[in-house]
């Protein structure tokens, strides 16, 4: 196994009030291809900030990151976005998909921006749909699913760039009970069939009993790692 | 994709992209209504100046406009006529002696300018037997007919068959007057023409001016889609002697009002066009801070700005356009209709004809007009994309990920 992402020394403080806010202090964490960890803490541990770094959406204050042996801390904004085309897939809290396209082409769409050919991306879009079990909804719009359901096409989304890793911010915030656990099974199937690498946070128990390591963050440093 | 994404886009808020579309389509339509009736109204204008006053062109001794003295005659009327008739665009050509003089009845006497016409071809040339409102065209008087116009009647307090004295200066100098008896009255909207100006024949006028064959004013009228600058140019070439003047140089004024129109219309496009700019960069700006998450999760999963950029770009060209063949069909379909119908302006004929004006207009647009439209359109839609395409851009990811 290799490392994909090394976060070293890595330390992010907010100037936007008169009081500074430390968010990270002096972070370092590395991790694993084919890895399904879960970053968890209270809120404002910094979660969503150190997901942030990583998926190259925003720069660190001080330390550095690098993604596949690339550095990106000093990576151009223009270059990190195709940076992230690239490499990293993206599974936000909400407001996921583009929705005016339909849950296929919202797929699609991922690997257009790819440039992939159209009958490719047809039926790549079409087979992760079916492995994230949402087939029958290919034709509708996001409007037309349920919080469940759009985050499985968010995550079939992810998948179909053929992603280094998946980053996911409280992927499951808004869900139910029950569309949780569906959520992270198919995820943890897309894990161990696809060998793709998951990177989620959450503050959710139930979320975290699902994950293979779990690192916790308190007020920006990471207090825990532990691995099942 | 990026352009199927855009169409849709623009379908997303339906009731406030038509209004957009439907103030478009106003917009050009009335653009299209607003330059077709400004230009028959100009085109109407020139027209009935050329019919009634200037004719297409004019010839006349150097130095005669300046003080219409009577020995500036033009030396060989004859040969200018053929010369002028032999031109194929050339219709109709007329010739005139004019003295500046004064007209007296029993009652009154006023100065007026006195032209002498060939009665037949002064009909062609300018439809004086047109203006006739009582009276006939220089018939039913035996000898000495004058032509007066109703204004000037009034003023003399004469009528048809009335008796009326001419005086002015003959050639050598000494005065001079004539009887003359109203053959007819004419009613025009021209104030020269119904109260400073008698029509008598120009034989008359020359016998007693002791002028023989000669003539001051030789007046012609040409096809519609003449170049009458040209024609009056190439005579100019060939008769060094004389001045020949078009249209253009013998009423300056007409000139004006041509540029005048077309500045009015510029105006009338720029002001249009930059309400609809208006209206298409608020909506789009609308649209675009609504959609502030979504644009920014394209940025974060590695959509480029170029292509985001393009993109709004495309959805603010495709609101822009919707409308505009639309709306230039509507008004391409009200110009066509209006200009077989006309637009009858007679409830308002008074104060239009005070200006010599028809109370008919047949609006006109030119192809190279409706260009003009689109491309105004094309380029008003473009530039009210820029801005919005740019704010979108400007949008960091994580910050529009993060606005609730
Ligand atoms: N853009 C920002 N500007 C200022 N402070 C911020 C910003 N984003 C996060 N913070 C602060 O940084 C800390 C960590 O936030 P965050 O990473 O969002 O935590 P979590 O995702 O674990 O809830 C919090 O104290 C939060 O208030
Ligand atoms: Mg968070």
């Amino acid at each position: 196994m290799s490392t994909i992402i090394k976060a070293t020394n890595v330390s992010k403080v907010y100037h936007r009030t008169t009081v500074p806010v430390h968010a990270l202090n002096n972070l370092t964490l590395s991790i694993e291809e084919g890895e399904f960890t879960a970053i968890v803490g209270p809120s404002g541990c910094g979660k969503t900030t150190l997901l942030n770094i990583l998926g190259g959406l925003d720069h660190p204050t001080s330390g550095k990151v690098e993604v596949a042996g690339t550095d990106i801390t000093e990576m151009k904004d223009s270059d990190l976005i195709d940076f992230r085309l690239k490499n990293i897939g993206f599974v936000f809290q909400a407001y996921n998909l583009i929705p005016v396209l339909t849950a296929l082409e919202n797929v699609e769409f991922i690997m257009l921006l790819q440039k992939e050919n159209k009958k490719v991306r047809h039926q790549r879009a079409m087979e992760l749909l079916t492995q994230m079990d949402i087939a029958d909804k290919a034709k509708n719009k996001p409007s037309q699913l349920s919080g469940g359901q759009q985050q499985r096409v968010a995550v079939a989304r992810a998948l179909a760039s053929k992603p280094r890793f998946i980053l996911a911010d409280e992927p499951t915030a808004n869900l139910d009970s029950s569309s949780t656990s569906n959520l992270l099974d198919l995820m943890a199937r897309m894990n161990k069939d696809q060998k793709a690498t998951f990177i989620f946070s959450t503050h959710d128990q139930r979320v975290m009993d699902k994950a293979r390591r779990i690192v916790t963050l308190e007020d920006g440093t990471i207090v825990s790692d532990t691995t099942r | 994709m990026i352009a199927s994404i855009a169409w849709r886009n623009v379908w997303r808020n339906k009731g406030r992209s038509l209004v957009v579309i439907g103030a478009m389509i106003v917009g050009i339509w009335s653009l299209a209504f607003g330059s077709g009736f400004m230009q028959s109204f100009l085109t109407g204008y020139i027209q009935s100046s050329i019919k009634h006053e200037t004719s297409s062109g004019q010839v006349h001794h150097p130095g005669f406009q300046k003080d219409y003295d009577i020995n500036f005659f033009i030396r060989d009327p004859k040969k200018l006529i053929d010369a002028i008739k032999s031109n194929s665009a050339v219709t109709s050509v007329t010739s005139r002696s004019i003295v500046n003089g004064m007209i007296s009845s029993t009652r009154q006497a006023t100065g007026v300018k006195i032209i002498g016409v060939e009665p037949a071809t002064e009909a062609s040339v300018t439809e004086l037997n047109s203006l006739i409102h009582e009276g006939e065209y220089f018939e039913g008087i035996s000898r000495n007919p004058v032509l007066i116009g109703d204004k000037l009647a009034e003023k003399l307090k004469v009528g048809v068959k009335a008796k009326v004295v001419l005086t002015f200066q003959d050639k050598e100098g000494n005065i001079t007057a004539a009887r003359f008896r109203v053959a007819g009255i004419l009613k025009a909207t021209s104030v020269s023409i119904s109260e400073s100006t008698v029509y008598v024949l120009k034989d008359d006028l020359n016998r007693l001016l002791q002028l023989d064959d000669n003539v001051h004013e030789i007046a012609y009228v040409t096809s519609t889609d003449a170049d009458d600058d040209a024609i009056a140019h190439d005579l100019q070439s060939r008769f060094p002697e004389d001045k020949i003047e078009s249209w253009r140089e013998l009423s300056p004024i007409l000139v004006f009002m041509e540029q005048w129109m077309a500045s009015i219309l510029k105006l009338l496009i720029l002001i249009i066009m930059s309400a609809l700019a208006f209206g298409i960069v608020n909506t789009m700006l609308m649209a675009v801070l609504e959609r502030v998450r979504e644009l920014g999760m394209l940025m974060a999963l590695g959509m480029r700005r170029t292509k985001v950029f393009t993109m709004i770009m495309v959805e603010t060209i495709y609101l822009s356009t919707v409308g505009g063949p639309v709306g230039l069909l509507v008004g391409y379909l009200t110009i066509t209709y209006l200009g077989q119908a006309g637009i009858d302006l007679t409830d308002y004929s008074e104060g239009l004809e005070a200006i010599g004006y028809e109370s008919i207009l047949y609006p006109i647009l030119q192809p190279g007009d409706y260009i003009q439209i689109v491309v105004g359109v094309i380029l008003t839609a473009f530039l009210a994309s820029l801005y919005p395409a740019w704010k979108a851009i400007k949008l960091k990811p994580i910050d529009a990920l993060h606005t609730i």
